[in-house]
């Protein structure tokens, strides 16, 4: 790492290849020891393209997996042990790939959504998937012996466009952002019987005022970061265990702690949290902002790259096997993986 | 008509009373009318609104009763969490109140059957769908 110097963030490589906008992308989490980190991405060509670094340092495209989806790929997601990976398309269903002796296989696809598929989560164990969409509801799956997938629950309580789900890193509580500006957390009873136990919204909690797009929780499980159309990233204190039923009054709640605003000109589409607790954020301003939480707690911005991207930036995902590495995916159908330098934690 | 001084009111009062008499009729014939045509309506809807709500529920009991069957035969035909939901399904059909419309919970009652219903097609594979619903998809407008 470097020691000296102000924070930049360098554009290292451009992936291309995509032939329309690129909406989403995925760190393998685990890719065994010796390999090299491995990134999915996917988009308006209803393909994925699966990227490997090459041993002169060089960036390729090992895969196209395509002739799954017949409409755009909006969104995906590699299981904890990095041996599935899951795609979720605006054709309302979800594919289930097997990527095992560097071959990926079609190997289940999940169906029920009404419309198209927004987001597909895995859970931390590994046996639960969450998937949403424009039909407003929320389906959890659990993964059975031989590819099958059963469906736990159908959620219901969004009332607009489900953008996104993310589980909680280590709990089974499984989080959703919608179109109708709230945020909602679900957990389960323990007998399938899964429930919102909280909601958060501008009235009440300090919430957004537009659709929330994105969410990302940092590895402690003790903060959660939202973006949204209103041009704010707020960050959320999420160290209350939501999995737990309530026992009378005496219940603690997730609550606002601090909102960034005059980031970004535009709609932020993406906001992501390193394993450093960087937050990085994407947006339609074309411009990608990094923040770090100083004392307080609130946080300091530092540094905010202009013209990232020629075109809106939809997704943005810090490398889990290298911390200062940053993705970022595009309407201009590129993919570039960026360099964090200099004293970014000062 | 020759009328004394004292009998001015009494002069002006049946025209007034003409007017208030009028009203009075008027009103009469026509809430007596829309008693008549409102009963009328109102059995044409409550037969539309009784039919539709009988054939959708008719429509799950049905798959229930299949479904049922099928584990009766064998057992194991489906999961345990299956079994679970469709029986799940079984008691809120039966827990419909269909001899009060005016419940509250009905509504309620009626999304949870549907959404009990999707879980279950969603688990067998099983393409089917009540038709005399309109899915949301139809109505909403695409974006990104």
């Amino acid at each position: 790492m470097d020691g000296g110097g102000a924070a930049e963030l360098r554009e290292a490589h451009r992936l291309t290849g995509h032939s329309d906008r690129v909406w989403s992308l995925a760190w393998n989490p685990f890719t065994g020891s010796g390999a090299g980190p491995v990134l999915a991405s996917c988009g308006g060509d209803k393909a994925v393209r699966i990227w490997k670094r090459s041993p002169d340092g060089a960036w390729h495209c090992s895969d196209v997996l395509e002739d799954t989806h017949n409409r755009t790929v909006r969104s995906c997601a590699w299981s904890p042990d990095g041996k599935l990976l899951a795609t979720a398309s605006f054709d309302s269903t979800t594919a289930i790939w097997e990527y095992s002796g560097g071959d990926f296989e079609c190997v289940a696809t999940l169906e029920g959504h009404e419309n198209e598929v927004k987001s597909v989560s895995w859970s931390s164990s590994g046996s639960l998937l969450a998937t949403c969409s424009r039909d407003k509801t929320v389906w959890i799956w659990e993964m059975q012996p031989g590819n099958e997938y059963e469906c736990v629950a159908v959620l219901q309580g969004h009332t607009q466009d489900v953008k996104m789900v993310q589980w909680h890193p280590f709990l089974d509580v499984l989080v959703s952002v919608s179109y109708d500006n709230s945020i909602k957390v679900w957990a389960d009873d323990g007998d399938d019987e899964w429930h919102c136990v909280q909601t958060l919204t501008e009235a009440d909690n300090c919430g957004h005022s537009s659709t929330v797009w994105a969410l990302s929780f940092n590895k402690k499980g003790d903060r959660m970061v939202t973006c949204s159309d209103d041009r704010t990233l707020k960050i959320w204190d999420t160290s209350a265990d939501l999995s737990q039923p309530k026992t009378g009054d005496d219940h603690e709640s997730w609550r606002h702690l601090s909102t960034l605003t005059g980031y970004h000109g535009r709609t932020i589409f993406s906001a992501h949290l390193s394993s450093e607790d960087i937050i990085a954020s994407g947006a339609g301003d074309d411009t990608i902002c990094l923040f770090t939480e100083v004392e307080g707690p609130s946080y300091r911005l530092i540094l905010k790259k202009e013209k990232a991207h020629d075109m809106d930036i939809n997704c943005v995902r810090w490398c889990p096997q290298d911390p200062r590495m940053l993705a970022s995916a595009s309407d201009d159908g590129t993919v570039k993986l960026w360099e964090l330098r200099g004293n970014a934690l000062d | 008509m020759d009328q004394k001084p004292q009998d001015d009111i009494d002069f002006l009062e049946p025209s007034v009373l003409l007017d208030e008499t009028h009203y009075q009729e008027g009103f009469k014939n026509g809430y007596n009318d829309g008693l008549v045509s409102g009963k009328e309506e109102g059995r044409q809807v409550g037969l539309k609104n009784g039919f539709q709500v009988g054939e959708e529920l008719g429509f799950y009991q049905g798959c229930v009763d299949v479904w049922m069957s099928v584990i009766c035969i064998d057992h194991n035909a489906f999961s345990a969490r299956i079994r679970k939901n469709i029986e799940q399904l079984a008691a809120l059909v039966r827990s419909y109140p269909l001899y009060d419309p005016e419940d509250e919970q009905i509504q309620d009652i009626m999304e949870k059957i549907r959404l009990k219903f999707r879980v279950i097609t969603a688990n067998l594979g099983a393409k089917l769908e009540y038709e005399g619903r309109p899915a949301s998809s139809k109505h909403d407008v695409e974006d990104l």
